[in-house]
């Protein structure tokens, strides 16, 4: 717990020396083309990153179907987070491989066609059996915008991306009792203070029973494999399609759920 | 003795902040010309406002109702236009947080209300009414604006009908109508209309030149052009606090209450970009308007031009 307290207070500490105008000068000149380090990029001052973090939190606890505020949050308040990810992916020769390279992840760029095809049982099938069976896809997710770094921006991208693989690999649904506990297991891993946030504040709508099982069972299984798995953002996904789901989830020491989370929402 | 008719062509937009004018207190408009109300000189120097109100505080209806009553008032004295046909002319009531609407739903109040005045003073000068011939008096009354007709124009057609359903919804069908337009272009002939105005929509338009010369193009002669947008601010310590909250609050409000950053900063850059005061009132002259002044609100963050064709 204290290890998740610092890393809630650290990042606060990121605020000072993040680059960009200071508070009051117009952005006129830095937000079209010329200071952006990438495509959506949106720089902003330190004051600005400070009301952003405020208001997306706020908004994101008064209505939980802002998702786009929880992205937010994240970018707002991940920079210390980020680099501590950036640097043990760039440890993974993996990791360094996909910081390299920069795969994206989305319906374009995934070859459905081959997925399908897949022997049962393999990772690729079990994710696209995900993505069926909770109607999810790949492109929701909100691209990168407050992150004033260009590497560190790819790391969030990548993090949000992968969001429904360790769904697949947790074993997790979407709803609220399945995305709490993915987003301890994400906490655990990432540091990031938006998961954090969102793990702590998440079981509030959560009836008592499932609370319950939640603070019983769940999370202390979300934790645990959280911190004996590797860095789940250094895993090239991309390429392990074929590998069998059982045989992935062994590497990574990610064990079966302690119960089946489908009937209890 | 029949009333002149008189038409006013009114133009609104909506775009942002509305909130922001329902914080100031709109002076009075004066005739102070001893020729009479055309001609009226609006006082061009600075109010004090002893409420400085930045963005989205709320005001009470009333509070609001009465500020552009004043404004309103000023306008109707002038031209008689209470008894006549009225148009209303809206443009952009996009993302609006108080929709221009809302000024155009002040300003019908206030002509229902003098046409309802208007009626209250023709029965009471009609000697021995029966009580049925009362209740069918009011009962058959279904123009509420008493002939004064409306016109209401915005390029976008899904916040044209935003604007319906919103004055729908307060009761608003007679008299108005709602035209898909372009202020560069407007779908209306020459010499129509009695008043046009335009209230943070020109800023928006891509040549404020032409909007212009359409303005003074569809106005009668002796019609009244009055425009409110936001201007520069000639206060040095309050244009800095204005810098600090436009640039590094508004476009964070936009992103986290309407999940759009891009449009406030927008927003805040078409302010900054707008011409001053000045050049603004030169450009009304140069579109052949004369009489052109305007009245600054709070050091100058927004402004009212006026101008007539003569």
């Amino acid at each position: 717990m204290a290890t998740l307290l610092r890393s809630v207070v650290r990042p606060l500490c990121a605020f000072r020396g993040s680059p960009g105008p200071p508070a009051g000068v117009p952005l006129r000149a830095v937000s079209h083309g010329a200071g952006l380090l990438y495509p959506e990029h949106i720089p902003t001052s330190l004051l600005q990153k400070v009301l952003l973090a405020a208001g997306s939190a706020g908004m994101a606890l008064y209505n939980p179907y802002r998702h786009d505020m929880v992205a937010v949050l994240g970018e707002t308040t991940g920079h210390r987070a980020l680099k501590v990810l950036r640097d043990q992916m760039k440890r993974d020769p993996e990791g360094a491989q996909i910081l390299q390279e920069r795969p994206r992840i989305s319906l374009s760029t995934l070859d459905m066609g081959k997925l399908r095809s897949l022997p049962e049982g393999s990772f690729g099938c079990a994710y696209l059996h995900f993505l069926d069976v909770n109607k999810v896809s790949p492109d929701t997710r909100a691209p990168t915008r407050f992150v004033d770094d260009e590497e560190l921006a790819y790391v969030i991208q990548r993090y949000r991306e992968i969001h429904d693989m360790l769904h697949t690999l947790l074993g997790m649904p979407t709803n609220i009792l399945g995305e709490i506990v993915v987003k301890w297991f994400e906490a655990v891993q990432t540091g990031l203070p938006m998961c954090i946030l969102s793990a702590l504040f998440g079981p509030i709508q959560l009836s008592a029973q499932n609370l319950q099982l939640l603070i019983s069972e769940l999370i202390p299984w979300a934790v645990e494999n959280g911190h004996r798995a590797p860095c789940v953002l250094s895993v090239y996904y991309e390429r392990r399609w074929e590998q069998p789901l059982q045989a992935l989830r062994q590497e990574l020491g990610i064990t079966e759920p302690p119960l089946r989370v489908e009937g209890l929402v | 003795m029949a009333a002149p008719r008189s038409w006013a062509l009114w133009s609104f937009c909506g775009r942002g902040w509305s909130r922001v004018v329902s914080g100031y207190r709109l002076p009075g408009l004066r005739s102070s010309s001893p020729r009479g109300p055309l001609g009226a000189r609006l006082l061009s120097q600075e109010k004090e406002a002893t409420e400085t109100h930045f963005g989205f505080e709320t005001v009470s209806e009333e509070e609001k109702g009465g500020k552009v009553y004043q404004v309103f008032e000023s306008v109707a004295k002038k031209y008689d236009v209470m008894n006549d046909m009225m148009i209303v002319f809206v443009f952009d009531l996009s993302s609006c947080w108080l929709p221009a609407g809302d000024i155009a739903f002040r300003f019908l109040n206030y002509v229902q209300a003098q046409h309802q005045r208007k009626q209250k003073r023709q029965l009471r000068a009609q000697q021995n009414l029966s009580w049925e011939e009362i209740a069918r008096k009011y009962q058959n009354e279904e123009d509420s604006l008493g002939g004064s007709r409306v016109m209401v124009c915005d390029i976008n057609k899904e916040m044209l009908k935003i604007g319906k359903q919103k004055a729908h919804a307060q009761g608003y069908k007679a008299g108005l109508a709602w035209i898909l337009g372009d202020a560069e272009e407007l779908p209306f002939d020459d010499d129509k209309f009695d008043v046009y105005t335009i209230a943070f929509g020109i800023r928006n338009v891509t040549h404020i030149d032409q909007a212009l010369q359409e303005a003074h193009r569809v106005l009668k002669p002796g019609g009244r052009f009055l425009c409110l947008e936001f201007s520069q601010v000639n206060n040095p310590l309050l244009s800095r606090l204005y810098d600090v909250y436009s640039f590094q609050v508004i476009p964070v409000l936009g992103e986290v209450i309407a999940g759009d950053w891009k449009s406030y900063q927008y927003l805040v850059e078409s302010i900054r970009q707008f011409p001053s005061q000045e050049e603004f009132k030169e450009m009304i002259e140069d579109a052949g308007f004369q009489k052109v002044t305007y009245e600054n609100l709070t050091s100058g963050i927004v402004a009212i031009h006026s101008g007539f064709k003569l």
